[in-house]
């Protein structure tokens, strides 16, 4: 049997995202001053858990400043050279059925038009955001949006939580569907970086899950032989 | 003649499952034969099925108690009436007992004879009758070599030295990497072999093991056989499989890159008088290792139908599957193939086949089951596509990740290169991460696109999925955070269900107090009169 290596998708515990369920990404938290100082339409743009690498960026755009201006003639819209982190960029957005949408970028001076898939926005009522699945040259990639506001806000809160948030639990889920075929820990138990934590076998491969960082084995999600799903909550690091 | 007269079946039980099923089970409707699908619990509502004629249950979706049970298919072969058994690839398609139980059951094995699948599914023995027949083998050992002896220790390490490193250890029963050390001296030979020796028995049931060098770099090219009754074997032409990711085709072609007339017919008439000696029959494959010298090193046979047997028909003109079943039917091997392998070694188009699976790049080729939200696959011009797949459809962890080929024909190959390209453009997959965006990469790899870098390894070496992600990534961000500003701000909405608004597409969005409205054309909206707050 061939084995290949996984890391599981990683969520830090304790950094304040969890929040209450119910909010919309139209507004900021209950009984929180939006920022006065930032476009109300900006957005934060995160890669989703389920399909986040080591090292995604992540990215705040705003509509462009000026509504009234003109490109060659044409009526601005509010995504027509947004200002992305800070800086307008030459992108232009244009949407067709079905979740098509053609996005226009500059590539050293030439025009780039990438034919994008942007799926319909579903709601993560535990995170207050809403992830959409976009399908860019192949690649699925489900991408978080949250108003900029919020995003703020939010790290506003986690920073005066103080420094000890990264030291939190480490919560492992489950990137890929199948069966759990051997645990190789036990709670209580300490692991290295690297270590293989368990197996998952799928597609006629045995997936070797290893620890993302150095701890503890706080709590196991999962015990042999059990299916799993993605997203499954697999073994908790302290 | 109508298809009815001429048929070599009247039904035919199709042994597998996925695009394979589906491919198999066309033919058999083109030459009008009727289809017997088999089924796991899995694949209850799988296109084969719908497509068959009559479809049989085998059992729950592990493949040893499903596609895996010789009994189950035999029996379901027998109870429907079928004439013939077409076994795909996979599964019991090179199970000697599986093609014995179907001949012994008075029905029609469409595939090599049960001896010719055991005499060459032992490498060793496949070796031993390729050097019979003066067609060089990867340098190497010809018997088993021992490894729980420690007295012949010194003898294996002194053939070792012959044989050279790094070499590898290599399961005689062995496929897919399975059994497979690679040893770089003398002083981990014995270990090697032990191990290897060990995870052979536990995968196939036999532990014989035996050396051959590395050959690195090399490309694999392949030879496509088709042999009948009468003992005619003859070469339908080449197909150079080199892209792998750890011994798992990627890419394939035919013809060959490079090669010259002269060196093709060298490589075609090899093979057949390999296939001839072996006693071959129907349709197999011959493997060999193509070194940076120019030598071509014979490395196994398949006695089965290949996943990329398109590319051959594409470039020949001959339906292989057909063709089985003319063979299996006692027929000769007819005009067409016995014209089109005379012209085998001048090769006038170029076909490539994608293997489009369900595995993520970025995550070293981690499988990626799941439902598939959206699935449009590529169409004019030079296209086939193979595939089981539709919209909505689950894709199940429990069988092979392969979900469509797709596969161009063109003038040759750099055109073949620009209508993969445009191709994937059109490709829409949505719900699960497939190999798509791996081959978008490689299509535009310069040692991949002239043909200069082709290489078993080439994969495993220089693919970084990650860092060919990342600039995708950022523009998915980009499209997804405009997406959110528009449904934001457009007139016609509020909020999050702002997604879940359908269409856009030439639609007049008024609002109903008449303060603003807008008309979105072809996707654009062409006026805003009011900004919103």
């Amino acid at each position: 049997m061939s084995v290949r290596r996984v890391a599981g998708a990683v969520t830090a515990g304790g950094d304040g995202r969890s929040g209450p369920g119910g909010e919309t990404i139209a507004g900021p938290l209950p009984g929180e001053t939006p920022a006065r100082d930032v476009d109300a339409r900006a957005v934060r743009a995160t890669i989703a858990a389920a399909t986040r690498l080591e090292g995604d960026p992540s990215m705040t755009i705003e509509p462009p400043p000026d509504p009234t201006r003109t490109l060659a003639g044409r009526e601005v819209l509010p995504t027509d050279e947004p200002i992305v982190d800070g800086e307008q960029v030459a992108a232009r957005l244009e949407r067709f059925d079905d979740g098509r949408v053609r996005l226009t970028l500059d590539d050293h001076g030439e025009p780039l038009s990438l034919a994008i898939v942007v799926g319909e926005a579903r709601a993560d009522r535990a995170r207050g955001t809403v992830v959409r699945e976009v399908v860019v040259r192949g690649w699925r990639i489900e991408v978080e949006v949250e108003p900029e506001r919020r995003a703020l806000l939010r790290e506003r809160a986690r920073r005066g939580a103080g420094a000890q948030a990264h030291e939190g639990p480490l919560e492992v889920h489950a990137i890929i569907p199948g069966r759990v075929v051997a645990v190789s820990v036990k709670p209580g138990e300490s692991v290295e970086a690297g270590q293989q934590l368990l197996v998952v076998e799928a597609m006629k491969m045995q997936n070797e899950l290893r620890a993302p960082r150095e701890g503890t084995i706080e709590r196991l999600g999962v015990e042999a032989g059990q299916t799993i799903e993605v997203g499954d909550l697999l073994v908790v690091i302290t | 003649m109508s298809a009815t007269a001429d048929r070599p079946f009247r039904r035919v039980l199709v042994a597998n499952r996925g695009e394979i099923a589906v491919r198999i089970i066309r033919a058999c409707h083109e030459m009008g034969m009727e289809a017997v699908a088999v089924y796991s619990d899995a694949d209850r509502m799988a296109t084969h099925v719908r497509l068959a004629d009559h479809a049989v249950r085998l059992g729950p979706p592990p493949p040893g108690e499903s596609y895996l049970r010789i009994d189950a298919v035999v029996d379901a072969a027998v109870s429907t009436g079928a004439e013939a058994v077409h076994p795909g690839y996979g599964f019991l398609s090179e199970r000697e007992a599986f093609a014995r139980a179907v001949e012994d059951s008075g029905l029609a094995w469409v595939g090599p004879p049960p001896a010719a699948i055991a005499a060459l599914g032992d490498k060793l023995a496949a070796r031993r009758t390729a050097a019979s027949v003066k067609v060089p083998c990867v340098p190497g050992t010809l018997e088993p070599a021992p490894v729980d002896r420690p007295d012949e220790v010194d003898a294996i390490v002194r053939v070792a030295r012959d044989v050279g490193y790094p070499l590898l250890v290599k399961a005689a029963a062995g496929g897919g990497g399975r059994g497979m050390r690679r040893v770089l001296s003398p002083d981990e030979l014995p270990a090697a072999l032990l191990a290897g020796s060990r995870e052979a028995a536990s995968a196939f049931g036999d532990g014989s093991v035996y050396l051959e060098r590395e050959i690195m770099p090399a490309r694999h090219i392949e030879v496509q056989l088709l042999g009948d009754a009468e003992g005619t074997v003859v070469a339908l032409g080449e197909r150079d499989c080199s892209t792998q990711r750890r011994h798992q085709k990627l890419i394939e072609e035919a013809p060959a890159p490079g090669l010259s007339e002269a060196d093709r017919r060298r490589l075609h008439r090899m093979a057949e008088r390999l296939g001839a000696a072996a006693g071959l029959r129907n349709a197999a494959t011959c493997e060999f290792l193509y070194d940076r010298d120019g030598s071509f090193w014979f490395l196994e046979v398949n006695t089965r139908l290949q996943v990329e047997h398109p590319v051959t028909e594409l470039v020949s003109g001959v339906d292989i599957v057909q063709e089985q079943f003319r063979i299996a039917a006692g027929r000769p091997l007819s005009a067409r193939v016995r014209a089109a392998a005379e012209r085998a070694a001048r090769p006038t188009s170029h076909a490539i086949e994608l293997r489009i699976s369900a595995e993520d790049p970025a995550r070293v080729f981690a499988p990626t089951p799941g439902r598939i939200t959206r699935w449009k696959m590529p169409a004019g011009p030079g296209i086939r596509v193979d595939t089981a797949v539709e919209a909505g459809d689950r894709i199940p962890a429990e069988y092979d990740p392969l979900i469509a080929k797709l596969v161009v024909l063109a003038e040759d190959r750099s055109g073949a290169i620009e209508r993969l390209r445009r191709a994937l453009d059109e490709a829409e997959v949505g719900g699960i991460q497939t190999t798509i965006p791996f081959h978008r990469a490689m299509l535009d790899e310069p040692g991949f696109v002239d043909a200069t870098d082709l290489s078993t390894t080439w994969v495993d070496g220089h693919w970084d999925g990650p860092a060919a992600r990342l600039p995708w990534a950022r523009a998915a961000l980009l499209a997804a955070g405009l997406v959110s500003i528009d449904d934001g701000t457009r007139p016609d909405v509020t909020g999050v269900g702002a997604g879940s608004t359908p269409g856009g597409g030439g639609r007049p969005d008024a609002r109903s107090d008449g303060g603003s409205a807008a008309w979105r054309v072809g996707g654009r909206a062409i006026a805003i009169d009011r900004w919103p707050a």
